[in-house]
Order: structure tokens, then C-alpha cells, then sequence
């Protein structure tokens, strides 16, 4: 099979006008005709649903959470980028789409990302609309600022809760076709798989989370917006309830896991403290700004901060990348920060962290100001750490936050099954092998409100989609399935804990798949996932029974799931023998330690095709060709 | 929206007990202003409650009083079974939130509202027995309600009676004043807590001097003043 | 320096069945868990011994997603201001202690299971009016009507309710009105959402008294417990907007 990117000919400013001219439509009046199966309540999720609700489909949405309300979405703090060029310093669409392409070292696909720039303006126009509360300045205009590093301020926000007022912008759209009746809520329900009839994905089984009963919704179309795997590491800055499952299962289905390998590790987290730990707490990458990032000069030096003096302190990112200093990308800035500690130089009790120092900016702004500006991060770090910023240094950890690999998707955000659109984290295509900051809250609403709903509207207006009912073999087949899983899971009654090998499985990744990637690695992690799963399936053990509202079994299905999919991000990592964003392979670096990406060999997608689960997926490339942007080394010294 | 339905709904009912919590304060006023006559003397007093009992216009005035009593107690006690309803099973632990945040308003008379409100309904019967349908003495071819009050007061027992009852409308009024505000939409950043003393400095100021009034009155009876 | 404290949390095994308070011992507690991850600790050996774990909501565990809501010693998130549940460290209990859990309780929020409680409710107040009626596409520039700095912040105070249900659950009266209130706030503070405002507080208002929610005694509970520390204020201008709509103005 070879991959269609289905990308329009043409300049690169004009294939998106050109695609959604040349689009087919759907009457209005045959819209609500068609039933749209949308999974996930996060951002691209509620958008794409609200939108096509709108337009008049008949959408249904499904989500694990008890309101579409809480998705991990929620959660993030920092902004959303948009190229308006408010401030007059230069940003436009081009740079925008530059930044993003050059951002995520050059392994994502020109168009799509040139795509995102452009309808960055229309995210911020839509959500102003809603009555998204973001920052003004005292003229009453919208406040921006520059975030991530970047050399222009295109970033809007909304306190450190950006991500929360955008899914509420959508959430409350969405509600709004609720009660208009073209959108049908789903709370409390796991896609547990994708039914595919005919070669089309014609709908989903999924699990009722209170009730336990398995249920199957046909539809013609299926649009998956179920966000990341980061939580294949165990610890990371996703909710505890984000998972791999509904992606997964539409993998082993037939659609092509891309670039699985691209995982994205925040620099600045609040440090594991201890066995016990669920989760890691981002902060926001904002404090870069005024923070500076230090670790004492000698390794083993255990005085407190303050009796450190400058000239025993290694300000490391300032020294290794002047330009930047402390503001170099996400990836940079957690490589760095391993390095240190794995030299012996890491401070706190575990050794696993650095100082974020405020001394500084305090006393060059006052305290006053730094209030104002990070006065909310600073009480939830001494709410978690009771340590307080304002006296002592924050300490923080790099942590699992992103993951820029995921489902396959054309240009159309088609999967490689017809009738599967894959939006937001969920798929692949438009961080490359690195995220920028700010950047996905703007690709979730792009996918949502202004891509999906004219390329659903060309696949439906396409393709013959003859009608089929939820009682169809291929339903029956799939929902016998989920229940066998099911049941398989509650009859081993073994003697470890979920949660045990979730820990291990996330031990394993962090490891060997984590910020720092070598062959030898790669292959034992490999081995150790293989036996681990092989464990789980006849030493795991599930409380409760399946008819009730069991969240143990839940947990248990996302991580058998996750013990099939780590193989695989061990084995993209291990192939793709290059150094290039989020993904550092210890073999290939420069002299002085910075990532070696290999262009001529590497300068593809890969996507893999499942073939049973402990049989080697089928690798399918992608190349990546760059008109527009010339791939160079990336270097912010 | 028809007024009827707003009326019917929970901010609405609100907004009823609010105004006519606040109607019956203002007679609070009233009533205060002209017992205060009491100090003026037998003559001032009975010819003011002459001139009230006189007018005929009176009984329209007290079934308006009346209805607004009944309204205010009405909404709120079936405010209160509403309420209970909305919460079917009870916690096993309850604590006050406002011990973790002083940012709650709540107090021992926010939390009685129901208890002193039935408690002053049955005060206001039984004040209405002992002086709108009490004995009739005449004086001067008026009513003579300043023997009355006199007679009354002289027993210590009434005194201290009518002195607890005060004390509890002083409750009713500590939490209901700002509260009717709330229920109204008042609501201003500096205002709103100016507002919050202002609503308890007028219970105690309302009470106190209702509390003067049978003090007074016992004093004169035993001849101290 | 592990703790041990008791726990009495309420077990219920599904909507209809009874409940009642259990009793469980957390050994090793360590001060710097988060409370929910001490509940982890306890369902981890309950796995172990065989029995049912306590079934518990939460998710994103930084106190944004709203999803986690236990009455922890008679108050809803516990012990500190301004904080949700998940972001309750064992730090603020003694070795020793007894811990009452409970789940949110009001008529519009029916126990499924143990702690878990359904807020549907909140989801269709939203539905019956919390929003600005417009479709994608149609929106101005975002910088064509410029809003006070101090409206648009007093729209972001009320903008940041997380849902959690805290309001109704510390409420004598169960009242959902502060959770009302701030979406009616944050919307009709808004230019973009005067041109709703008074049909939106008037049916937000019908639909949260049709599902149960009793009414508000403004005591206050509710913003002393509120993670977000919404001010009662707006409250008192949903009653304001509900008297003008009322008045047919």
C-alpha cells in the first residue's frame, strides 16, 4: 500500500483554498441524513462535534469522562499561538508555519502545518466570539505574549488556564447542538473498538462505564479525537485517565500508527517525590521567562541554594545556548537537564532535578510583579512541594507531556481506513518530531472547527456509504471481541495490581524510550515489554465484575493496551536511527552533544501497519519533501 | 416569562421573602417609632394610637401587612421543605466551611433563619392577643393602651419574655437585612461589605430599642423612674 | 516518616442499593501524597486482599478538570481554600487520625457507586442557555470590540469554575446557584453575550430549579469552598439579571 497524502498541488498559500474548492458538499438539507460518530471531548473533539452540529449533521459524541467538560484538554495552562500580528513585530502566516516546521525538526508534513498558520487567525476570531475571557491590556485589545522562545508575541492567553477557556468556549457550543438536538451526548462510555464494514469504519463498540453493558453505534463516519499516549510512561502531565485504548484499537483495525516514537518531554515539572506518585505537575513553560535554570558547578555539592555563590553555579543553558539561553525549545531544555543530573549534579533529595531561581527577576521586577505574573504557579508549587518559590529556588524535572506521534492521517485528517478522521494529539501530522509551545491547543480547534468539517462534509459528499445497522456481523463480531478481552482480563485473578504493571511498563519506557534513546536500549526494552505483557496476561488481577461501574477494569483494559503499543514506540524509536526533535538517539549527535538528524536516510513518516500483536508491524514511508522550508540544524546557541 | 412563573421559581421566591422580609422590617420602623412615644406619656401615646386605630384605612393597611407576613411566611417555610427535599440523605460528618475559609458568610443566625422566623410568628400572635385584642381600658373617651402596656410590662415574666423575643427578631434580622439585599442583586465591590455591617448594625439598633421599650416600662411600674 | 491514619468512607454499591460508612486503616502514608494518591494506596491493598476497591472520580489531578469531589471530614475538597480534592496533601492530617469521606450529596446528584456521584445535571443548565449562539465562521476580528481590562478579568474570575459540583455539596440547600451564576457572569459581562442575557438567565434558572437543586440561603458556603473562590457577588447579579428578565427588561 502506498500513502496518499492527498496534499493539493499549487503554492503552499493556496492549497487549502484550492482543497476546499475542490471539495464535494452536502446539501443542507440531506445533512442530518448522515450520523457522525465523533470520540473524545477534548478540543478537536467538541469543536469538530459542535461544528458539524451546526452544519447540521447528526453527530453523536462519546467520552470517558461524566461531562465532556473534563477533558485532559482542561488542562493546559500556557496559550494558544495565532499569526495576527497584533504587535506589529514581523509574525505573519509564514512565520508562523516556519516556526512550527523548523520547531519540530523538519518531520512534518509543509502543508499541513502552512494549513495551521493560516486558520490560527479565524481560532481567535471564533473563540473571542464564544466569550473566551482571554488576557486584554487596559486599551481593552487582546494581550499577547511571546512564549516558548519565540522571537515574536503571538501567543493569546487566559491566565494560566488557556486551555480550560478553550474547551469551554467548545464545551459550551457543543452544549449549545445539544440542546438544539443535532449533537447526542455519550458521557461515561470507552471506545472499545472500530467496526469496519466494506473496507468503511461504519462505527464503534463502546463499553457504558456506569452500567458495564457494551454498546454499538453505527454511523458514517467516525471521527477519533481520543488525544495522546503519554501515559504509556506511567508518570507523566496527562490525567491519569488519558489513554492509548480507542487509537489503539482502530490501529489493530487497520489505520497506520505514525511516528509513534516522537514524544515530547517538558522541561519545566514539579519533581517526583516519591513511590507513591500518580502524576507530575507541569509548570507552565512561561516561568523560563524570568526563571533562570541552574545547578551547582560540582557534582555532589548538597548546600542549600542560597549558600551557593554564583561562581560555584553552572547557569547551563545560558552558557551552552547564549542566544536563547534559558528559553531553547522543550526538548533542548530537558536533554540539558538529564545531562546535568546524569552527571552527578542534580540537586534534592533524589539527585533528579535543577533550580528554577527567581532571586533575580524578584529583584530586578520585585516581588509584586512576579506575583502578578506567576502568582498562581507559585502557590500550586508550594501547595505540592510546601517549598516556597519566593525564598528557595523552585526545583523541577523534565516529564512526559506530549506526543507528536499518533494515527496516520492524510490532508484530509483521513486515516488509511476510509470514513476514519483522526484529529487533534491524536494524530500525527503537524508537530513533526517536536511540539512547539502553544502549539497544540491551536492544532486541536483547527482540526475541529475549521478542517474536519469541510473534509467530512468531501468524504460523505464522495463516497456511497450504503446503510448498515448496529446489529450488522461486523458489530457483532467486534462487541464478542471487546467481551472476550473482557472477560479474559477478569478470569486470570492473578496476584499483581494494575497498577503495578502500568508502573513497570512506564519504568521500562522512561528508561529506555524516555528522553534518551540507544540500540542496545531500544532492544532490551523490546524483550522486557514482551515478557511484561506475557506477565500481565496470567498474573494480573482484576477486581469486581463487569456489569457495574468498575474502574479497575477500565484501568486494566487501557493498560493491557498499552503493553501491545509500547512495543511498538520502542521499535519506531529503535528504527528511525537519527537523532531529531523529542527523539534522541545517543548514536547520532553532534560533537558537542546536540541532535544529529540524518536527512538524506530519515526524511520520512513512518507508518506502521499492525499484524497481530508480538508480530513486527509493517513499516510504510512517508517522504517528506520541503519546498518551502530548507531543512537545516536546528541551533539556538 | 410570565411574573407568575418567575414567582414561582427559586431566585423568584427569593426575591418575594426579600422584599417582603424588607416591608416588614420598614414597619419594624414604624411600629418602633411610635412605641417610642411611650416615653412621651400617656397622653401622646394613646392619642397617636387613636389616630391609627381611628382611620379607617387602617384595616386596609393591616390586611396588606397581614398578607405580606403570610407571603414572607409561605415562601420561606415551603423554601425550606423544598430544600430539605433537594438533599435526601444527610451527611454522616457535617462542618462548617467557613472554617477553612473566612470567606463565608455563615453564622448561628444564618443557620436558624427557619427556627426564628417560626418563633416570631408565634410571638407576633401572641403579642397581637395580648395587645390588639387585649383588655380594653379607656381613657379620655380613647383607647387606653398606655395603661395596658403598663399593666403588662409589670410582670417581670413578660419582661423577660418580650426581651428573648427581641433578641430573636435581633437574629432573624442579623443574617435576613444583608440576605434581602443579596436576594435583590445588590451587589457592589466596596459596598456589598459595607452593606454586611450596615444590615447587623440596624438589627441591634431596631432591637435595642425594642428591648428599651418593656425595661422602660417595667421601671416606671415599680416606681424606680 | 510514614502515618497511619482510619478511614470512614462511604460504600455504596450502586444507585438504588444502601449505603454505609466502612472502616479502613492507611498504613504508610507518607506527608507529600496527595490525598487521592493515599486512596490509591488503600485500593492497592484492597486489590491485593481481594476485595472491592473504593470507586473514586478524578482525572486530571492538578485541580482544573473538576472531576474529583469527596466530603473529606464534613467539608467538600477538604481541609485548604481554594483547592479541589486532588490537591489535598496527607501533610495536612496527623498521624492517628480519623478521616470521614463522603460523596457529594443533593437530590441532583445521585450516587452511582461509593464516591462517585453524577453531575449531569450541570451539563444541561449549560445546555439550556450557558453559551453565545454563534456557528464557526462567523465571527468579527477578534480585536474589533475591545473590552475593559477589569470587565474581562471579572469575566475570567467567574469564566474559571471547573464544574466540580463543591457549591451544591457544602450548600444546606443543595443549591446550584453559584455554579449557575458564574456562567450567567462570565457570559453576560461579556459584550458578546449581552444579546442573550436575559433569555439565558431566565431559562438557565427554569432548568437548574427542574433538576432538583434547592435554593440559595446566601450563606456564603459556597464560595468558601469553591476551588476557584467565585464570589457569591454573582449571585447576587444573577438575581439582578433575573429581576430585569422577570420585569420584561
Amino acid at each position: 500500500m502506498t500513502l496518499d497524502s492527498r496534499v493539493p498541488g499549487g503554492p503552499i498559500a493556496e492549497k487549502w483554498d484550492r482543497r476546499k474548492f475542490e471539495n464535494k458538499l452536502v446539501n443542507p438539507a440531506n445533512r442530518r441524513k448522515y450520523e457522525i460518530i465523533v470520540v473524545g471531548t477534548g478540543l478537536a473533539g467538541a469543536s469538530a462535534a459542535a461544528s458539524l452540529g451546526e452544519l447540521g449533521y447528526k453527530v453523536k459524541l462519546f467520552g470517558i469522562h461524566d461531562s465532556p467538560r473534563r477533558a485532559h484538554s482542561i488542562a493546559a495552562q500556557g496559550g494558544i499561538n495565532a499569526a495576527k500580528n497584533y504587535r506589529n513585530d514581523g509574525d505573519s502566516i509564514y512565520r508562523l508555519f516556519y516556526d512550527t516546521v523548523k520547531g519540530g525538526d523538519y518531520r512534518a508534513r509543509e502543508a499541513n502545518v502552512y494549513r495551521l498558520a493560516q486558520v490560527s487567525v479565524d481560532i481567535i476570531d471564533q473563540c473571542v466570539a464564544q466569550g473566551v475571557p482571554f488576557a486584554r491590556e487596559y486599551g481593552g485589545l487582546l494581550d499577547n505574549r511571546s512564549f516558548g522562545g519565540a522571537q515574536v508575541s503571538r501567543t493569546f492567553y487566559a491566565r494560566g488556564q488557556t486551555g480550560q477557556q478553550l474547551l469551554l468556549g467548545a464545551y459550551q457550543s457543543l452544549m449549545r447542538q445539544v440542546d438544539a438536538g443535532t449533537v447526542d451526548l455519550y458521557p461515561r462510555r470507552e471506545m472499545l473498538d472500530l467496526v469496519v464494514v466494506g473496507g468503511q469504519a461504519r462505527g464503534i463498540v463502546c463499553r457504558h462505564l456506569v452500567t458495564g453493558e457494551l454498546e454499538s453505534h453505527a454511523g458514517q463516519a467516525v471521527l477519533l479525537c481520543s488525544g495522546g499516549y503519554g501515559t504509556v510512561f506511567y508518570l507523566s502531565t496527562n490525567a491519569v485517565n488519558s489513554n492509548v485504548t480507542a487509537a489503539w484499537r482502530a490501529h489493530k483495525r487497520g489505520a497506520f500508527f505514525a511516528n509513534p516514537c516522537f514524544t515530547q518531554i517538558h522541561p519545566t515539572c514539579i519533581p517526583v517525590s516519591g513511590d507513591h506518585q500518580s502524576k507530575l505537575t507541569l509548570m507552565s513553560e512561561s516561568l523560563r521567562n524570568d526563571g533562570r535554570v541552574w545547578v551547582p558547578k560540582a557534582p555532589g555539592d548538597k548546600r542549600p541554594p542560597a549558600q551557593i555563590p554564583d561562581a560555584d553555579r553552572d547557569y547551563y543553558l545560558e552558557r551552552r545556548y547564549p542566544s536563547f539561553g534559558n528559553l531553547v525549545p522543550r526538548d533542548v531544555a530537558s536533554r540539558a537537564a538529564k545531562a546535568v543530573c546524569d552527571e552527578g549534579r542534580g540537586v534534592g533529595e533524589t539527585g533528579l532535578s535543577v533550580y528554577l531561581d527567581f532571586a533575580d527577576a524578584i529583584r530586578r521586577l520585585g516581588a509584586d510583579t512576579i506575583t502578578a505574573r506567576y502568582g498562581n504557579l507559585f502557590d500550586m508549587y508550594k501547595r505540592i512541594t510546601d517549598e516556597d518559590p519566593y525564598q528557595v529556588p523552585m526545583r523541577i524535572y523534565p516529564a512526559v507531556h506530549y506526543t507528536m506521534g499518533g494515527l496516520w492521517v492524510d490532508y484530509t485528517l483521513l486515516s488509511t481506513i476510509p470514513g476514519l478522521f483522526v484529529l487533534g494529539e491524536a494524530n500525527f501530522s503537524d508537530h513533526g518530531a517536536n511540539r512547539l509551545g502553544a502549539s497544540a491547543l491551536m492544532q486541536g480547534l483547527a482540526d475541529g472547527y475549521f478542517v474536519a468539517p469541510y473534509t467530512v462534509a468531501n468524504y460523505l459528499g464522495g463516497t456511497a456509504t450504503p446503510p448498515v445497522s448496529p446489529e450488522h456481523d461486523a458489530f457483532k463480531e467486534a462487541r464478542a471481541a471487546s467481551q472476550a478481552r473482557i472477560d479474559q482480563v477478569l478470569a486470570v485473578k492473578g496476584s499483581r495490581t494494575i497498577r503495578q504493571f502500568h508502573r513497570a511498563i512506564g519504568a521500562i519506557c522512561w528508561d529506555y524510550v524516555g528522553m534518551s534513546r540507544n540500540e542496545e536500549g531500544l532492544q532490551k526494552a523490546v524483550t522486557e515489554i514482551r515478557r511484561l505483557r506475557e506477565a500481565f496476561w496470567q498474573d494480573v488481577s482484576v477486581p469486581g465484575d463487569r456489569n457495574n461501574l468498575n474502574p479497575a477494569l477500565d484501568y486494566a483494559g487501557r493498560v493491557a493496551d498499552y503493553l501491545e503499543f509500547a512495543e511498538l514506540l520502542a521499535l519506531d524509536a529503535l528504527e528511525r536511527r537519527e537523532s531529531c526533535g523529542g527523539h534522541f538517539r545517543e548514536e547520532f549527535q553532534t560533537p558537542d552533544g546536540e541532535a544529529l538528524r540524518r536527512d538524506d536516510q530519515f526524511s520520512y513518516v513512518a507508518a506502521w501497519e499492525f499484524q497481530g500483536v508480538g508480530a513486527r508491524p509493517a513499516l510504510h514511508k512517508e517522504p517528506l519533501v520541503f519546498e518551502e522550508v530548507h531543512p537545516s540544524q536546528r541551533s539556538y546557541k | 416569562m410570565r411574573l407568575q412563573q418567575a414567582s414561582a421559581s427559586s431566585i423568584g421566591s427569593k426575591i418575594l421573602v426579600a422584599l417582603t422580609g424588607l416591608a416588614l422590617f420598614v414597619f419594624l420602623i414604624g411600629h418602633l417609632a411610635g412605641n417610642l412615644l411611650f416615653l412621651a406619656g400617656p397622653e401622646a401615646f394613646n392619642q397617636y394610637a387613636h389616630a391609627l386605630i381611628g382611620n379607617p384605612l387602617v384595616y386596609v393597611a393591616e390586611v396588606g401587612l397581614l398578607s405580606v407576613f403570610l407571603l414572607h411566611v409561605a415562601k420561606t417555610v415551603a423554601g425550606v421543605l423544598a430544600n430539605r427535599s433537594a438533599r435526601p440523605t444527610a451527611y454522616a460528618t457535617r462542618r462548617w466551611a467557613k472554617a477553612k475559609n473566612p470567606r463565608s458568610r455563615k453564622s448561628l443566625a444564618s443557620t436558624t433563619m427557619i427556627v426564628t422566623g417560626v418563633f416570631t410568628a408565634l410571638f407576633v400572635a401572641t403579642h397581637l392577643a395580648t395587645f390588639k385584642f387585649g383588655t380594653v381600658y379607656e381613657a379620655a373617651g380613647i383607647r387606653d393602651l398606655y395603661r395596658l402596656q403598663l399593666e403588662i410590662f409589670s410582670a417581670p415574666g413578660y419582661v423577660v419574655f418580650y426581651l428573648v423575643a427581641m433578641g430573636v427578631i435581633l437574629f432573624h434580622l442579623w443574617h435576613g437585612l444583608s440576605s434581602a439585599a443579596q436576594s435583590l442583586g445588590v451587589d457592589h465591590p466596596q459596598w456589598t461589605p459595607r452593606l454586611l455591617v450596615l444590615g447587623r448594625v440596624l438589627s441591634v439598633a431596631i432591637a435595642g430599642g425594642f428591648f428599651l421599650i418593656p425595661i422602660y416600662t417595667f421601671l416606671l411600674s415599680r416606681g424606680v423612674l | 516518616m510514614a502515618m497511619t491514619v482510619t478511614l470512614k468512607v462511604w460504600r455504596q454499591a450502586g444507585p438504588a442499593a444502601p449505603g454505609r460508612l466502612e472502616t479502613y486503616t492507611a498504613t504508610n502514608v507518607h506527608p507529600d501524597m496527595s490525598f487521592l494518591e493515599m486512596l490509591d494506596v488503600v485500593n492497592e491493598d484492597l486489590i491485593r486482599a481481594g476485595q472491592d476497591p473504593i470507586a473514586f472520580d478524578s482525572d486530571c489531578r492538578e485541580g482544573i478538570c473538576g472531576s474529583c469531589g469527596l466530603v473529606i471530614n464534613g467539608i467538600p475538597h477538604g481541609p485548604d481554600a481554594g483547592a479541589t480534592t486532588c490537591q489535598v496533601h496527607m501533610r495536612r492530617f496527623r498521624n492517628g487520625d480519623t478521616i470521614t469521606i463522603e460523596p457529594f450529596r443533593a437530590r441532583a446528584f445521585p450516587v452511582l457507586k461509593d464516591l462517585v456521584v453524577d453531575r449531569g445535571a450541570f451539563d444541561r443548565i449549560i445546555a439550556a442557555g450557558g453559551y453565545v449562539s454563534m456557528n464557526v465562521g462567523g465571527a468579527p476580528d477578534a480585536n474589533a470590540v475591545p473590552i475593559p481590562k477589569d470587565v474581562a478579568d471579572r469575566a475570567m474570575d467567574n469564566a474559571q469554575c471547573i464544574g466540580c459540583g463543591a457549591c451544591v455539596a457544602v450548600c444546606k440547600n443543595a443549591a446550584a446557584h453559584l455554579f449557575t451564576s458564574a456562567k450567567i457572569a462570565h457570559l453576560g459581562l461579556l459584550p458578546q453575550g449581552e444579546a442573550e442575557r436575559g433569555r439565558r438567565v431566565v431559562q438557565m434558572v427554569e432548568q437548574m430549579d427542574a433538576e432538583g437543586f434547592g435554593s440559595c440561603s446566601n450563606e456564603g458556603e459556597c464560595e468558601a469552598v469553591c476551588p476557584k473562590q467565585i464570589s457569591i457577588a454573582s449571585i447576587a447579579r444573577m438575581n439582578r439579571d433575573y429581576l430585569k428578565a422577570a420585569l420584561g427588561k
